[in-house]
Parts: structure tokens; sequence; C-alpha cells
């Protein structure tokens, strides 16, 4: 059995970031940390290791796109995937946020079954046994 | 009282037959002194000399008494007729062809030969002629050879002298006239120009206060600058709100030569250039003035936005109308730009669009959580739900469902307000929208048991818009005429061309609208009263979105409807645009 794909998923909203968890478990995927705070997903990112981070893009601190940006610039992050989420579809269509600085995005509200689809994808996951 | 003052008095230049008399008068006067002294001439017949005096009397009398004036004037000659006629008398009683008195002759003939027409050279001629003959008539024996050659000769001399006189007189008469009309229409000139001087200083008053009225206004502008430029545009007009805006004084404007361009940025001008290059408007030339104006050459105003800089570098974010400078010829002179401080506008629709994303994440996210969790519960696989469960969930998501529209609508419309909401302008297929909003909304037409149908033509009508946006627009008509069209009801959708224009027309046979509700229709929260009476759901944001779509599309909203027997909305819009869709209206931003 090959090793399971690698996770990090950041939300403020805990009920939101659980939602993220059942759905990215859904997939298949190690969940290796669900974190509120954009400053906790970079440093889960930068551990190493990591194949995909779902961002939320409104977070205290750092948010999503700046995490986004300091996963992008560092050489050791590059290739993992970014997936961003946001309330807003304006966030997520101006400055070039998801042309330039993630692989996908999701608008709030989403459908788990969606998002769950949407990370196999991206990670290039079968369907679930 | 001077001679001079008492001739004055005498109305010789218009005499009465009276005054003409007066000479004659004085001439018998004299005549019947010299005949009366013991030396003087003798008095050959007295009854004829008594005749003359008479008769002379007799028309000085008719000279006083009668009107002449007012009677036919020509007719005075009767007057010195009779006097003639006493001469002729008085000559006979006082020596026939010898008497000295013939020269009293003159003034009567005088008088007649002057009058107007030709006819009193005859009459004076003819009278002359028989004074002059009479005394061959009655002193037939005593005449001579002489007597008869002068009786005969000197009627000939006073014809001629009559005729001179008359001539003379008849010309100074129209010269008199003309002298009276140049008097006449000097007068007129005069009475012409003392009114154009009265009309003169009224305007001149009118036109001081208007200037005083031009004046307050000019200085009450102190939040907008008011900046004129010849066609080069170097500045000529500089108001209190450009000083205030700026930090330049008029004087320092004028005296510095300051060109409009000096208070601009440079890069926005070369921006300005550059897009006006790339859309092939009618660029006249390209130096930075022309991005400042060419619309207004082109014949438009133009409004836009752009930043001053001040001389202390300081920069003003302002709305800029630019219009064209025309003088009294309706030649154009130069451009005026009015100009408003947009900083604190700008900063109120920044604050509002935080408040938007503010509230988009704040009300998405438990509306996330509650449409996550709920389809969760539905797919539970290994604890499944009962299927009266699954029915109070479903009533739980379509609430949720039901919230999360409404607040995608309430941020719409907010962004509608603040004048800022994107477009992805591309070229549209009209035929598409129409069938997709059509299909999407069957199974509600279905459950309502209302008939749907579209009526799209063949041939493909398209626009230039965002896909996206119109389909809105046509899904809330078709929604709204299916909410309020009754089971049995029908609701066409109908696409056509007509003219430049392209009309999608949502017809229902609903429940209607009262006709003095329609003009509020398009109004944020409004809702009819047949809706609010039929509870109808909804919160009357719809139409308020689709107007606002439509009008960002440079088209209109057509309504008509009729209460009990239906409603047709017609989206217009129109199918060529020249200009791109942002010109045309204000305050809408195009997607990249």
């Amino acid at each position: 059995m090959s090793e399971r794909k690698r996770v990090v998923i950041a939300d403020d909203d805990d009920d939101i970031r659980g939602l993220m968890t059942i759905a990215a478990n859904r997939a298949g995927v190690e969940i290796v940390a669900a974190v509120d705070n954009g400053s906790a997903a970079l440093a889960a990112v930068q551990a190493g290791g990591i194949d995909l981070a779902v961002l939320d893009i409104s977070m205290p601190g750092l948010n999503g796109v700046e995490v986004a940006e300091a996963i992008r610039a560092d050489d050791g992050t590059r290739s993992t995937l970014i997936l961003m989420v946001s309330a807003s579809v304006q966030l997520l269509t101006d400055h070039g946020v998801v042309a330039d600085r993630s692989d996908s995005f999701i608008v709030k509200p989403f459908s788990p079954r969606v998002l769950s689809t949407r990370i196999r994808e991206m990670l290039e996951l079968g369907e679930p046994a | 009282m001077t001679l001079d003052r008492w001739l004055s008095r005498l109305p010789l230049d218009s005499p009465s037959a009276f005054m003409k008399q007066v000479p004659t008068i004085v001439g018998f006067a004299i005549a019947a002194l010299i005949a009366a002294l013991p030396n003087g001439v003798p008095i050959t017949n007295a009854p004829l000399f008594l005749a003359g005096i008479a008769l002379v009397v007799v028309a000085t009398v008719f000279s006083l008494i009668i009107p002449w004036r007012h009677l036919h004037p020509e007719w005075a000659v009767v007057i010195p007729v009779l006097s003639l006629l006493a001469v002729g008398l008085l000559r006979l009683g006082t020596g026939s062809s010898a008497s000295p008195f013939v020269v009293l002759t003159l003034l009567p003939f005088v008088w007649i030969a002057s009058e107007a027409g030709r006819i009193n050279i005859l009459i004076a001629s003819l009278t002359t002629f028989v004074v002059l003959l009479a005394p061959l008539v009655v002193d037939g024996a005593t005449r001579s050879a002489g007597d008869v050659v002068r009786a005969f000769f000197s009627p000939v001399i006073y014809l001629i002298v009559a005729i001179v006189i008359n001539e003379i007189a008849h010309r100074m008469r129209v010269q008199l006239a003309a002298a009276r009309e140049a008097g006449d229409r000097q007068e007129t000139l005069l009475a012409q120009a003392v009114q154009a001087q009265d009309e003169l200083v009224l305007n001149e008053a009118r036109l001081k206060t208007a200037n005083r009225l031009i004046q307050s206004i000019w200085n009450a502008v102190t939040e907008q600058s008011v900046i004129g430029t010849d066609l080069d545009g170097l500045i000529d007009v500089w108001n209190p709100g450009a000083e205030k805006m700026l930090g330049l004084t008029e004087k320092q404007v004028l005296d510095g030569k300051y060109h409009i361009i000096d208070f601009h940025l440079s890069s926005e001008l070369a921006e300005r250039l550059q897009d006006m290059d790339a859309r092939f408007t009618t660029v006249s030339s390209t130096d930075d003035f022309s991005a400042l104006v060419d619309t207004v050459r082109a014949g438009s105003a133009d409004v836009r936005d752009w930043t001053y800089v001040r001389p202390d570098g300081k920069r003003v974010v302002v709305q800029v109308a630019a219009t064209p400078r025309i003088d009294e010829n309706g030649h154009r002179v130069g451009f005026i730009f009015v100009a408003t401080d947009m900083t604190e506008a700008r900063e109120f629709a920044r604050l509002k669009d935080e408040f938007v994303g503010l509230i988009s994440h704040e009300l998405r996210t438990p509306l996330s959580s509650i449409l996550g969790y709920l389809e969760l519960l539905r797919d539970d696989d290994e604890d499944p739900l009962s299927e009266e469960q699954l029915q109070y969930l479903a009533v739980a998501e379509r609430n949720a469902h039901r919230l999360l529209r409404l607040v995608g609508d309430l941020l719409f419309t907010a962004q509608v307000e603040s004048g800022r909401f994107p477009l992805d302008i591309k070229d549209v297929e009209l035929n598409t929208v129409v069938a997709a909003s059509v299909e999407s909304a069957r199974p509600v037409a279905a459950n309502a048991g209302v008939t749907l149908v579209a009526e799209v033509p063949d041939h493909t009508v398209d626009v230039r818009g965002d896909t996206l946006r119109l389909g809105q627009a046509v899904d809330n008509l078709v929604s709204n005429a299916l909410k309020f069209t009754p089971s049995g009801g029908t609701v066409t959708v109908a696409l056509r061309h007509e003219g430049d224009e392209a009309v999608i027309a949502v017809r229902d046979t609903g429940i209607g609208i009262p006709a003095v509700e329609l003009s509020q229709l398009s109004q944020r929260f409004f809702r009819a009263s047949t809706a609010t009476r039929n509870a109808v759901p909804g919160v009357g944001l719809g139409l308020t979105i689709t107007k606002a779509i439509v009008t960002a599309h440079g088209g209109r909203l057509d309504i008509a409807s009729e209460e009990g027997v239906g409603t047709s909305i017609s989206i217009v819009l129109p199918v060529e645009t020249p200009r791109p869709v942002t010109e045309a209206i204000p305050h809408v931003e195009v997607a990249p």
C-alpha cells in the first residue's frame, strides 16, 4: 500500500475546519495539521513533506494569500499544492490570487463531498475504497 | 417788446388768408389816403372808386370769417381774385389807364400766382388781364394806341411772371415738404435714439445684476475647482475652488502662464493616451493635452477620474468634467475643467467595500457550516436517516439555501449601491442564456403546474456583456413570473431582435401588478401589493438587481402589467455598443 498524501488544513473557524477535516479524511489523505491561523499553517508546511495545503484566505496573523506567497517563495515548499478557500469570490479573483498563488480554489459555502472530490483530483488519487 | 420778438410772433411761415390779405389792405389804405389828399391822385369816378374800396373790404372780411384751413384751402384764392377786381375798380375810379394805383395789382397777383397748382397761373393772368383791359372797355373813346399796346402787352408779362412765381413757389413748397419730412425723420430718429438709450441703460443694469450673480456664484464655488483654458491648454480662468484645491492664487497662475497639464500626473496622461490609441478612438493628436480633451474635441463632454498634483507635491483624486468653452459666435475657444475632490468619496467607497467583504465573510461562514454539516448528515451511510428525518433535513437545507441567496442578493445590491460591481464583458449569445434559464426553471414550473414556453429564434442574437450577470437577470425575471403565476397559467420567455436592440420578454398570466405601483417596482425591498396579498415569498430585491445589471449593459427594463391579467417585463439591450460598456455607464468596472 502506497504512502498516504499529507495535507495541512487552515481555517480560523472551528466548525469549518472540522468540516474540511472530515472532507479530507473522506478523500483518504493524512491530515498533518488542522490549524486556526496562517503562521501555524506555514510552519506546518515548512516542516516538509506536505502535498497539499488547504488555506482559508481570511485568517488572523498571516492570511491565506500571504501563506501561499511564502510557500511559493520557498524552494523547499514550492511543490506543495495549494487549494484556496474563501467566502468572497471577489477576494479570490482580485489581485490574481487564484492565477498566481494557488492551484485551485473553492468558494464557501462548499459541499464536503465536492471538497473531498477536489482534494482527490488535485492529489491524483483514485476513488476511495 | 422788441421788433424782432414781435415779428417772431407773426405766423409768417404758415400765413392765414387774412395775413396774406394784410399787404393788400395796407396798399388800399395808402391809396385811399393819397386820393383823399388835396393835391393827391384825383378821383375821376367816385362810385367805381368806392366800389373798389368796398370790394376789398368784403374780400378782407371773407378772409377773416371763413375758416379756410378747414374748408378747401385752395378756394381761398377767391380773396385775391376779389382784391384784384377791387384794384381794377380803384384804378377805374382814379384815372383809369393813367391811375398810379395799378401797382396794387402786384399784391393779390403774387398771392394767386404763388398758390399751389398750375391753374392759379391762369387765374392770376386772366384776372390781371381783366383789370388791365377794363379801362379800354370803360374808356373806349379816349384810349390811345399806346394804351392798347400796354393793355395787351402787360398781361403777357404778367403771365410770364405768374409762371415764374408759381414755379418758384412750387419748388419752395417741395423743398419745404422735404425739409419737414427730414425734420419728422430726425424727430423719429431722435425718439428711437432716446428709446435705445433707455434700453441700453436698462440692459446695462441687467448686465450688472447678472455679473454680480455670476460673481457671487463664482465666489461661492469653493469645493469644486473650475479651470478655463484656451485651445492649447493655457490657463486663463481660475476660480476660488481651484485656489483652495491646488494652493495657487489666480494671479500666481495667470502670471505664471500655467498649463492645465502642469497639474496632472504625467503617468495618468500617458496611460490615457495608450488607452485611446488601443481603442482606436478619435485621437486627433498625441500630446498630453489631447489625453484630457480628445473626447471634447470629438463633440462630447468628458467625465473622468484624474489625479491633480499640487505645487507642493500633494495629490488630489478628482473627478473632472471637461466641456468646450464657446464664444458669442458659437465657436470653440477653449475648454472648461470642473473638478470635484473625490478623496472622501473614494475613502467612503473603500470602507463600504471593506464592509461588504466583512459581511460577505461573516454571513457566509456560518452558512457554510450549516449546509456542510446538513450534507454530512444526509450522506451518513453508516447510520442513515429515516424518511421523515430526511424531509426535515430538506426543509432545513432549503431554508439555508434561501438565506444564502438572500445574502448574495444583499451583497450584490450593496455593490450596485456603491457603484462597483464587476462585469466580465464578452460576446454573449442570448439564445443560450435564455435556453439555460428556461431549462433550469422547468422543475419549478412543473411543480407549480405552470406551462413554461421558450420562444427563441433560429438565428443567433448576440450582444456584448457579462454572460453570468445577464443569466442572473433572466433567471430573476423567470423566477418572479413563476412565483406570481397560479397553477394552470403560462410563462413565456421570448427572445427577438428589434432594430438595433435585443429584447428578452418574460410574460406571465399571473396576478399582475397595480398600475400605480409599476414605477416603484425596481426600488430596493419594494413588494407589489398583489404579492403581499397573495403571500408570494420574496424580499423585493430581484428586480432591483435585474435593473442594475441591465442598466450596466447600457439597456433598460420595460414593464407592463394589468392586475388579474398578467405581467410582461422585457430586458432591452443594445446589440451594438460603439464604446466599451464602462464608457457608457459610469461607476461600473470591467474585469480584466
